[in-house]
C-alpha cells in the first residue's frame, strides 16, 4: 500500500524525522536551564566596585546565566512564581549585601529558596555554581587587590588607606637605606630579613591564586560527540519516529477493516479477531524496525563519515533491533487498540495523532519535575522506548536497563493487545 | 421433505438500544433458492449477515448442519481496496482454503469479466459488485447468501449470476437472497420469508405469497 503511494510514504518518513529533531533539541535545551527568579532587594548598581574592581552587574548575571535562567522578580511576584511552578526557585540579595562584601568585615549570603521535589538538589547544584562563578570573579578581584598590596611593601611607593595618602618605603628601598647605615651585625640582620621577605613576598602572587583556585578546570579541546548526535536527540528521534509510524499505522489499518467492510468477511471463521489483531501489531513491529534501523544507519554513516567520537554506531544495531521491533509492537499495540474504539479510518488517524502528541510529551516531562507525568508514562511505551535505545546505543553496559525496559514495553504490549482484541467488537457494529 | 443445511434458532440483533432483528427462527434447506423480502430497514441485511457468520446475535444460535460453507455477498463490497481484484482473489483464496488459489482466481477473473491488476478502488460500481460475487465463489460454499447481489449489475452480468446460483441450486446448494426486486422473487425464489421492522412476518412458499399482496409490504 506505502509502496504505491510515494508521496503519503515520503510524509510518512520526513514529518516524524523532523517533528523529532525539533522535539529532541526542545528537550535537550529544556533540560538543561531551570528558571531562577533574581530578587534584588539591595537595589545594586548597574556597575559595582569592590576591592578596587568594577564589576558589571548584568554581565555577571548573563555568566551564571548560562546554567540556570535568572529572570528578575520583586518579592511578591518571586513568591507567587514559585508557588505556582513558573519558577523552581528564588535567589535573593538581602538589604546590606553590598555593604557587606565592600567592608569585608563578614561575608554577606545570598538567600536561596527552592521548590521541594526531586529537582531541587539538581537546581541546588546549578545555584551553587551560580554562587561559585560569582565568588571567583570576587576572589581574583581580591587577590590582584591584596598583591598590588603585597607589591607595594615589596617596592614601596604612594598608597591611600582610609582617604589618607602614605608614602610607603618598602623592602627594597629599605636595603637601600640600610646600606647607607655604619656596618654592623645589627645592620646585617635587619638587612637580611628585608631580603629573606622580598623573596618571600615575591611569591605570594602565586600562593594567593593557588588559595584561592586549589583546583582548576579546564576544558580540553578534543574531538566530542555534537549535541545533534547525541545519545538522547537519537534514542529520541528514534522513539519518536516509531511511535508516530506505529500508532498510525496500526490506528488506520484495523479501522480500514471496517471501511472497507473486509472484517466482515474475515470474522466468518477465515481468521479469529485475535490474529487480526496480531497481524496489525506485527505489521507496526516490523515497518518499525524497518524506519528504526534506517535512521540508526543514517546516524551511523553521519558519525563514522564526521569521525565523531563516542558511541558503537555498528556494533549495537542488533540490540537495537530487538527494542525496534518490541517497541513497534507494544506502540502497534496501542494504535490497534485506538484504531477500534475509533472505528472509522479517519477518524482512527486524527485520535491517534492527538494521543502521539501526549504520550510523547509525557515521556519528556522530567520525572523529577512532575512525578505523576513519570507514573502517566510508565504506563506507554513511549518512555520505555527511549530509554531503551539510549541504553543499547550508548551505555557500557546496558543489559540491565534493556531487560528490564524490554519487560515494559513486552506486558504493555500484552495488555493494549487484549484491550485491542475486545475492542474489535466495535468493529462488526 | 425438508433438509435444513442451515439452523436459525431464536436468533436476534440489537445495535446498542436499537432492535436490528427481533428473535426469529429460519431453516435453510438443500437445494432450495429462499428470497428474503421488506422494505429498508427491515432487517434482511442483518440476517444475511447473521446467517453469513459476519456478525454476532445478540440472542440465540445459528447452526451450520456438517459445517457447510457458506459464501456470503454483502450489500456493500468486502474486499481490500489497494490491492487489485486478482490480489483480493489470491488473498480470500488462500484464507478459504483453496489449494491452488492463483488458478482459482484466475477462474473466477474471466468469468466474471473482472479487470485482473488494476487497484479495486479503480473499479466501476458494476465491476466493484462482480468483484464481490466472485469472492462468495470462493472455497465452493454449498450455501450462498446474497444482498440484494444484481443492484449494481448490468443484465448481462444479472443473466450470469442467476445462472451460477442456479447452477448451484440445482447440484444440490443453497441460495438466500435478499431483493427488492420482485421479479427475481416470482423467477428464482422457492420460499419466501417477509421482514417487516424486525420482524418476520411471513414463511413461506412463494406460491403462497402471490396470494398476498406484495404492494402492501414494501409501503
Amino acid at each position: 500500500m506505502l509502496v504505491r503511494s510515494p508521496l503519503l510514504l515520503g510524509v510518512l518518513i520526513a514529518y516524524p524525522l523532523l517533528v523529532a529533531g525539533l522535539v529532541g533539541l526542545v528537550a535537550g535545551y529544556g533540560s538543561s536551564k531551570p528558571r531562577v527568579a533574581l530578587v534584588d532587594e539591595d537595589h545594586l548598581p548597574h556597575v559595582v566596585a569592590v576591592g578596587g574592581h568594577r564589576f558589571r552587574i548584568q554581565d555577571a548575571i548573563d555568566e551564571v546565566g548560562k546554567n540556570v535562567h535568572l529572570v528578575r522578580m520583586d518579592p511578591v511576584e518571586a513568591r507567587r512564581a514559585l508557588a505556582t511552578g513558573r519558577v523552581v526557585a528564588t535567589l535573593t540579595i538581602p538589604p546590606g549585601f553590598l555593604a557587606d562584601l565592600k567592608s569585608g568585615l563578614h561575608s554577606p549570603s545570598l538567600v536561596y529558596q527552592v521548590t521541594r521535589g526531586g529537582i531541587s538538589s539538581r537546581v541546588t547544584q546549578q545555584v551553587q555554581a551560580l554562587v561559585y562563578g560569582l565568588n571567583r570573579q570576587l576572589q581574583t578581584a581580591y587577590v590582584e587587590t591584596d598583591l598590588r598590596y603585597v607589591q607595594l611593601i615589596v617596592t614601596g611607593g604612594r598608597a591611600e588607606f582610609g582617604g589618607r595618602t602614605y608614602d610607603v618605603l618598602g623592602l627594597a628601598r629599605m636595603q637601600k637605606l640600610l646600606q647607607k647605615l655604619p656596618p654592623g651585625a645589627q645592620r646585617d640582620r635587619i638587612a637580611e630579613f628585608a631580603r629573606i621577605a622580598g623573596v618571600a613576598l615575591a611569591q605570594t602572587g602565586s600562593l594567593l591564586g593557588a588559595t584561592a583556585n586549589p583546583i582548576g578546570l579546564e576544558r580540553a579541546h578534543e574531538d566530542s560527540r555534537s549535541s545533534l548526535l547525541s545519545a538522547q536527540v537519537q534514542s529520541y528521534a528514534l522513539a519518536l519516529t516509531i511511535t508516530f509510524l506505529a500508532l498510525l499505522l496500526a490506528a488506520g489499518a484495523i479501522a480500514s477493516e471496517r471501511d472497507e467492510n473486509a472484517i466482515g468477511r474475515l470474522r466468518r471463521g477465515l481468521i479469529s479477531m485475535g490474529e487480526l489483531v496480531s497481524a496489525k501489531v506485527a505489521l507496526a513491529a516490523v515497518v518499525a524496525l524497518g524506519l528504526g534501523l534506517a535512521i540508526a544507519v543514517v546516524f551511523g554513516v553521519i558519525v563514522e563519515a564526521g569521525g565523531v567520537a563516542g558511541g558503537e554506531p555498528w556494533q549495537r544495531l542488533p540490540l537495537l533491533a530487538i527494542g525496534l521491533l518490541v517497541g513497534g509492537a507494544a506502540l502497534g499495540a496501542l494504535g490497534t487498540l485506538l484504531g477500534a474504539l475509533a472505528r472509522e479510518t479517519r477518524t482512527a488517524s486524527l485520535v491517534a495523532v492527538l494521543v502521539v502528541m501526549p504520550v510523547v510529551f509525557l515521556g519528556l516531562v522530567p520525572r523529577e519535575v512532575v512525578p505523576v507525568a513519570g507514573w502517566l508514562s510508565d504506563g506507554l511505551p513511549f518512555a520505555h522506548a527511549v530509554r531503551y535505545f539510549s541504553a543499547s546505543l550508548y551505555d557500557a553496559s546496558p543489559w540491565s536497563t534493556v531487560v528490564r525496559e524490554l519487560v515494559w514495553l513486552t506486558g504493555l504490549g500484552l495488555v493494549f493487545g487484549a484491550a485491542a482484541r475486545l475492542a474489535t467488537r466495535r468493529l462488526l457494529a | 421433505m425438508t433438509n435444513p443445511v442451515l439452523r436459525a434458532r431464536g436468533v436476534a440483533r440489537r445495535f446498542g438500544s436499537q432492535v436490528a432483528l427481533d428473535p426469529t427462527d429460519v431453516d435453510v434447506n438443500a437445494g432450495e433458492t429462499l428470497a428474503l423480502i421488506g422494505p429498508n430497514g427491515a432487517g434482511k441485511s442483518t440476517l444475511l449477515a447473521l446467517l453469513a457468520g459476519a456478525l454476532e446475535p445478540s440472542a440465540g444460535t445459528i447452526e451450520r448442519v456438517d459445517d457447510v460453507r457458506v459464501g456470503w455477498v454483502p450489500q456493500r463490497a468486502a474486499f481490500y481496496d489497494r490491492l487489485t481484484p486478482r490480489e483480493n482473489l489470491e488473498l480470500f483464496g488462500r484464507l478459504e482454503g483453496e489449494p491452488d488459489h492463483a488458478s482459482v482466481a484466475q477462474q473466477l477473473l474471466v468469468r466474471f469479466e473482472i479487470p485482473p491488476d488494476r487497484s479495486a478502488y479503480t473499479l466501476s460500481v458494476g465491476n466493484r459488485q462482480r468483484l464481490n460475487v466472485a469472492l462468495a465463489l470462493l472455497g465452493s460454499p454449498r450455501v450462498l447468501l446474497l444482498d440484494e447481489p444484481t443492484a449494481a449489475l448490468d443484465p448481462g452480468q444479472r443473466r450470469r449470476l442467476w445462472e451460477t446460483v442456479t447452477a448451484l441450486r440445482d447440484e444440490g446448494g443453497s441460495v438466500v437472497f435478499a431483493t427488492q426486486n420482485l421479479e427475481e422473487l416470482e423467477l428464482y425464489a422457492d420460499r419466501v420469508a417477509v421482514l417487516q421492522r424486525g420482524l418476520l412476518t411471513f414463511l413461506g412458499p412463494t406460491t403462497e405469497y402471490r396470494e398476498l399482496h406484495a404492494e402492501e409490504i414494501f409501503t
